[in-house]
């Protein structure tokens, strides 16, 4: 993507490197803090909707249907996300919903949509005067997006309850996990510096 | 923090006077103050940065009093509720033998927020003393805890999870506390606290030669000499 070196500065610690073009598959660290200054993804951009495409598919799914389900002395109880959100709003805690719904649901879907969006933009290679705003929404949204902690905190309730009673692992469950792992492998395809570089050259 | 181009070291982009975007990493002329390409405000240095790590990271230490003795959740067994605190959930797993079970929570809840909050102020402490030793292990350790940041809503999650789930009536059934939202507020802030943290300033006082040299991969290379 890139022809000419590219100037930059160590984001952690400031120094200033030159980095000549990079192949495919190359990346560039900081000569003094090893710290990943950029990276030349392989069809980065093409990888990254693929996967985004999958995991909004998936995030779909996981909505639609029971997360878990558990059943003890004839009752039943069925959870789906969002009536886990509703549970909580409902029962005097609408922060906690909010606290939790945001970064597994809200902020990850509007990122996906988000990036699809100007990923498609910048693959058609048509200028546009919202990118700018997009990428700057994008990077200001990426460190809340907590799908990963998530399924962590499904993994360790399930161990909870198992011991109080029987657990049945719903179809939603299964697309959540599916949906985390497509949705960091597509932001792990994206390199921050290569994706910039490509918007300035698309903004009028 | 000084304003003057001429006390960063040599090597170092805020010495030849360029700024490095935050939001999209564009180098340019500091004087410029709003990105050429995103226009977000570009500074050498990001502004007021330990005051505000501090400031944040002294709001997480008093959230975290009663994300501690407040309890996390209520467990209604039989019409009986009984409240548990975070370190009382850990007992109990310990109890029932769910030792894995007790670990991750145990480092989740307890050690991360808690480490990351010493890290933070050993952090500010090395920059605001001038310390002029072990920049590559400073600098590590600012990336571990920016890193595991988000983890410690590991937590948080379960309570969301298990109230959620377990609501069978008078049979079972289990409610949120108040100290799920402390101990929410404690994770946003600390991770607030750690983003205001700018490493650069870590590196200020490097001015060559105590490092050494390490090989880099690909095609990063130095544009000047690191000697100062």
């Amino acid at each position: 993507m890139l022809t000419a070196p590219l100037r930059l500065g160590c984001i952690e610690c400031d120094l200033l490197v030159s980095v000549s073009p990079l192949g495919p598959g190359e990346r560039a660290r900081c000569p003094r803090c090893s710290h990943l200054l950029t990276e030349n993804v392989d069809e980065g951009f093409q990888r990254s909707l693929a996967f985004l495409v999958a995991a909004a598919v998936l995030l779909v799914l996981s909505l639609c249907f029971p997360f878990l389900s558990l059943a003890e002395s004839g009752l039943e109880q069925v959870m789906t996300l969002p009536g886990s959100a509703r549970e909580l709003w409902n029962g005097g805690y609408p922060e906690v919903a909010i606290l939790v719904m945001g970064p597994i649901i809200g902020i990850p879907g509007m990122m996906l949509v988000g990036l699809a969006a100007l990923l498609l933009r910048l693959l058609r290679g048509v200028e546009a005067d919202w990118l700018v705003p997009l990428g700057r929404v994008l990077f200001f949204l990426s460190p809340w997006s907590m799908v990963e902690v998530f399924v962590i905190g499904v993994i360790v309730s399930l161990v909870k309850i198992a011991a109080m009673a029987h657990v049945v692992l719903g179809i939603s469950f299964w697309a959540y996990c599916a949906f985390a792992l497509c949705y960091i492998a597509a932001f792990t395809n994206i390199d921050r510096v290569q994706l910039w570089e490509r918007i300035e050259e698309l903004t009028p | 923090m000084s304003d003057s181009a001429t006390s960063y070291p040599v090597g170092t982009a805020a010495a030849a006077g360029l700024a490095v975007c935050h939001i999209c990493h564009k180098l340019a002329p500091e004087s410029h103050h709003e990105c050429p390409r995103c226009g977000a405000a570009m500074h050498l240095r990001a502004t007021d940065s330990l005051q505000r790590t501090l400031a944040l990271a002294f709001t997480a230490c008093v959230l975290y009093i009663p994300a501690n003795i407040l309890p996390i959740m209520t467990t209604t067994q039989l019409g009986t509720p009984e409240p548990s605190t975070i370190i009382g959930g850990v007992v109990l797993l310990i109890n029932l033998g769910s030792y894995p079970v007790a670990a991750v929570i145990f480092i989740a809840s307890v050690m991360v927020p808690s480490g990351k909050l010493l890290a933070i102020f050993w952090l500010c402490w090395g920059v605001s003393r001038g310390q002029k030793t072990s920049f590559q292990q400073r600098t590590v350790m600012y990336r571990v805890t920016e890193f595991i940041g988000k983890w410690s809503m590991v937590d948080v999650f379960v309570v969301a999870i298990l109230v959620a789930l377990i609501q069978l009536g008078g049979l079972l059934s289990i409610n949120a506390g108040p100290a799920a939202i402390a101990f929410g507020g404690v994770v946003i802030v600390t991770m607030l606290s750690a983003e205001s943290f700018d490493s650069r300033l870590i590196w200020d006082q490097y001015h060559g030669g105590a490092e050494p040299d390490r090989p880099t991969a690909a095609a990063g290379s130095p544009e000047q000499g690191e000697a100062g």
